[in-house]
């Protein structure tokens, strides 16, 4: 056995805990607000006035797919960049620079988002403290400046980091002339190049537009623009929460099975996919909205589809490792093998059972991708399934396990309660089962999602099932899922209590069946799938951006700020000036 | 590069599941020849809604033997008009836009759903072959009262289906020896003449009159009775055209107390009720 990455790299494991206490931090709270919507919307319990409600909800929003996810994903890369490399951050004040580059936009978006739970929030900036504006903030809707602030500050961070991880490449490539790029290195360049291409976009559209607005710099904007501008990078960001679980899958869970990773250069193969892939795709979130073309729809429609050949690629992959695992472990026969994973280990079952909620909600997500049929579902309740199952499940599940894994070799403590990780991997999947079960078929008879009280003056037409029954398993496994959340990080919290202990865990990773010497080396010339991925983003974005700047103008058709308070005065006041506009 | 045979199989049967889905979608929309929400119309700044000749006035019009077309304004937190009705067996082309944030307007249960982005104008065309009930509402986040944002889509039988306006013009008060003349007006949106009765009943009066108004037309129906006939005091009027109904009461009075002191002028008698019914106030 090797030793730990804590002893090797004692500063290094201390960032990476950093990183992950972060994480953890947002999750708790994240799931919590999880629980709070899930007895609010169905009626069963409101602790919460409806206006709150938004509150809430912005910050589950921010705090799970943005500050839980991406903790995680930079504490892991910082994690997989050292151990691949071998080597520590060529300079490790720009590591601590990006740590509190992050910590610190987390903190200004998250004080601004809380503070709408003020009955009176204070005046900051010009306008009040708080930004209800949930986690894609679309233009009218307007929060406090401070929010963009924060994230902006946030997203800076995670650039640096990038050029951090670059650097340690750059430094090793200098001592390894020659040699192939480490395959867990490979997927954080690759990530980080992705993420530099498509984070642009929602860095323009708020420094260019949304920040300035917000402080009265400017009087309008173009909403259609900057919502483009967001989802150039809102698709590409689902990827940034997703490749951190496929390294996990690649690397790690190959490892747990017992066996080694099938093939590397596949595995290489599907991060340059989502490399060229993922961003020329934004605008299948934008098939129902006025101001841009049906061309454009069509053409984004057909890349969405290529960019499930990675993922399919991925089932295939990981698959087969787990398979070749089993057979090591003398799992015989045509599925026979299946019995001979190690079922007891919380790492691998977490890990196992989060590939298999993925591998369903990657047909739901052909189901949006299907510019037709998507307008059944759009908004719907059934999103909020399909972001449960992929983000909420294939990459939180992931994490959750792979912490189970990494936190006695960041530690240097034993995992404690295994039997518990084990039950609360489980409890993770039933509850999400239950919650997306009910948020799949509640969308698909109209239920819509980011509404605090669903229940209208009609009655929706639910052919199986009742709507009774469907709160039922929407209260059951928000439920089921909080309980599981706050099992995982009690676990984490006493392992990293445990110092009094040695883990039984071995952190090497066996090399590949296949290794990288069986892929061209063309696989690892960044700089041509950068050109490529820029040439298909200019393909899919110039002349859509240009017509919505020709058609309403970079600063939009004169349009007002819509600032959202949920001080009930000013609702009243809204109320009053409504009926107003009614009455004449 | 090697790969596994089992990997080249598996790559190719993803490139073929890849392609049909993308078959299949494409016949799905332009093989159906439905046309999805898009660029078409001319951007509409919010400020700009009131003067512009299809939203100043959010309504339903006739434009074709079956064909329809609504123009809806989506607001916090409300649509108009509310609710929408609109004949079976017909084709209606949905135009709607927004006064302020982004909403969506959703036809619950059904694909008639389009994002609706202030500044832009989606349509939508629709085919309503049954009559039936919906619920329409923005799923899209638009403030703190989003939740209730909503608004009723009916589908009326074919031929219950009008676009019949009634308003109706009379005096509140009149001198005992003056003639109180009452003028109801009937507009008929749809393009087929309307064959209607106007039914006015005054004191114990009650006089009817048939109308042919034509397509996009309006016609006024006047009638005229002597105060004197109906005698001083208070006096209810109806006017009826089919399923609409105004009323108001008219005063016979000679013009002595309130109005002693200086107002001779007779003002009071030429003083006007303006009433008038659309289907908001339709009867049931
Ligand atoms: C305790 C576990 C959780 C519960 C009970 C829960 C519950 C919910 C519910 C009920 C909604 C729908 C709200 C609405 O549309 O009105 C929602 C939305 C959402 N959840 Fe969760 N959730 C949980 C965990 C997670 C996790 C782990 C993630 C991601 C890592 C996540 C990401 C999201 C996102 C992105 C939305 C959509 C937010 C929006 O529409 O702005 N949730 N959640
Ligand atoms: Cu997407
Ligand atoms: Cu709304």
């Amino acid at each position: 056995m090797t030793q730990l990455f804590v002893e090797r790299f004692p500063d290094q494991a201390r960032l990476v805990r950093l990183a992950f206490f972060n994480s953890f931090a947002a999750f708790g709270i994240g799931a919590l607000f999880g629980l709070i919507q899930a007895l609010h919307r169905t009626d069963v319990l409101r602790i919460v006035e409806s206006p709150t409600y938004y509150t809430v909800l912005t910050a589950h929003g921010v705090f799970l797919v943005i500050t839980f996810t991406i903790f995680f994903l930079v504490g892991l890369y910082q994690w997989a960049v050292t151990t691949s490399l071998e080597r520590r951050p060529v300079d490790m004040r720009i590591t601590k620079a990006w740590y509190w580059l992050m910590s610190i936009g987390t903190v200004i978006a998250g004080i601004t988002i809380l503070a709408g739970f003020l009955d009176d929030p204070p005046e900051v900036l010009g306008s009040q403290l708080s930004a209800d504006v949930l986690f894609t903030f679309y233009a009218p809707l307007q929060g406090n400046p401070l929010f963009y602030v924060g994230l902006v500050l946030f997203v800076v961070g995670t650039w640096l980091a990038g050029v951090d991880w670059f650097r340690t490449w750059w430094a090793w490539k200098g001592d390894n002339p020659g040699a192939r790029i480490p395959l867990p290195t490979f997927m954080v360049l690759t990530t980080m190049i992705m993420w530099y291409i498509s984070s642009i976009g929602v860095a323009v559209a708020i420094l260019a537009f949304i920040l300035p607005w917000s402080l009265g710099l400017i009087d309008s904007l173009n909403p259609t623009l900057t919502r483009t501008l967001f989802w150039y990078f809102g698709h590409p960001v689902v990827y940034f929460w997703l490749l951190p679980a496929y390294l996990l899958w690649y690397i790690v869970l190959p490892k747990l099975s017992g066996g080694r990773l099938f093939s590397d250069p596949l595995a290489r193969v599907v991060f340059i996919l989502f490399i060229l892939l993922s961003t020329p795709v934004g605008i299948h979130h934008q098939y129902l909205d006025p101001g841009i073309a049906e061309g454009f729809k069509y053409i984004v429609m057909t890349n969405t589809m290529f960019l499930l050949l990675p993922s399919l690629l991925t089932a295939f992959t990981v698959v087969a490792s787990m398979e070749h695992g089993a057979r090591q472990r003398g799992g015989e026969g045509y599925f026979g093998w299946l019995d001979a994973l190690p079922w007891r280990n919380p790492a691998f079952t977490g890990m196992a059972l989060a590939g298999l909620v993925f591998a369903f909600g990657g047909f739901t997500g052909i189901v949006n991708a299907g510019m037709n049929i998507n307008y059944l579902v759009h908004n719907s309740a059934w999103v909020p399934g399909h972001i449960h199952t992929q983000v909420g499940t294939a990459v939180a599940l992931t994490f959750m396990a792979g912490s189970y894994w990494l936190i006695p070799q960041l530690t240097g403590n034993r995992l404690v309660w295994r039997q518990a990780a084990l039950v609360q991997v489980l409890l993770w999947f039933i509850g999400i089962v239950f919650m997306t079960n009910s948020m799949y078929r509640a969308g698909l008879v109209g239920v819509p999602r980011r509404t605090a009280e669903p229940q209208y003056a009609f009655e929706y037409d639910v052919g199986v099932g009742s709507m009774t029954e469907l709160d039922f398993q929407l209260a059951l496994g928000g439920f089921l899922l909080f309980i599981s959340a706050m099992l995982f990080l009690a676990i984490i919290f006493m392992t990293w209590r445990n110092s009094e202990s040695e883990p039984i865990v071995d952190g090497t990773i066996p090399p590949a069946l296949s290794g990288p010497e069986d892929s061209p080396r063309v696989l690892d010339n960044l700089r041509l799938w950068i050109a490529i991925a820029l040439v298909l983003v200019a393909i899919a974005y110039v002349i859509p951006l240009a017509s919505i700047v020709t058609r309403g103008g970079l600063f939009g058709p004169d349009i007002g700020p819509f600032p959202v308070f949920t001080d009930p005065m000013i609702l009243l006041e809204y109320g009053s000036k409504l009926i107003g506009m009614v009455v004449i | 590069m090697r790969i596994h045979v089992y990997e080249r199989l598996w790559l190719v049967a993803s490139m073929i599941l890849i392609v049909a889905f993308i078959a299949t979608v494409t016949y799905g929309t332009v093989g159906l020849g439905i046309t999805m929400v898009d660029d078409r119309e001319e951007t509409l700044s919010p400020g700009d809604i009131d003067e512009d000749e299809r939203f100043e006035d959010p309504r339903i019009e006739q434009v074709g033997e079956n064909e329809f077309e609504a123009y809806v304004v989506a607001m916090t937190f409300l649509f108009q008009p509310d609710p929408i009705e609109v004949p079976a067996n017909s084709e209606v082309t949905f135009y709607v836009t927004s006064r302020d944030v982004i909403h969506s307007f959703t036809v619950v249960g059904t694909n008639t759903n389009t994002m609706v982005i202030p500044g832009e104008v989606s349509v939508m065309t629709v085919e309503f072959d049954e009559p039936g009930e919906y619920g329409i509402i923005c799923n899209e986040y638009c403030g703190v009262g989003h939740h209730d944002m909503e608004a009723e889509l009916i589908v009326v039988e074919e031929d219950e289906f009008d676009l019949t306006e009634l308003s109706v013009d009379a005096p509140d008060t009149v001198e005992p020896d003056a003639e109180i003349e009452l003028t109801a007006t009937v507009s008929n949106g749809l393009i087929d003449d309307l064959e209607a009765t106007v039914t006015v009943e005054i004191g114990d009066e009650t006089f009817q009159e048939d109308v042919t108004v034509g397509g996009d037309e309006s016609e006024d129906v006047s009638i005229t009775v002597d105060a004197d006939d109906l005698g001083e005091g208070d006096h209810d009027w109806t006017v009826t055209v089919d399923d609409y109904e105004e009323t108001g009461t008219v005063s016979v009075a000679s013009d002595t107390d309130e109005n002693d002191d200086g107002s001779e002028n007779g003002e009071d008698t030429t003083d006007e009720n303006d009433a008038s019914s659309t289907v908001e106030d339709r009867l049931s």
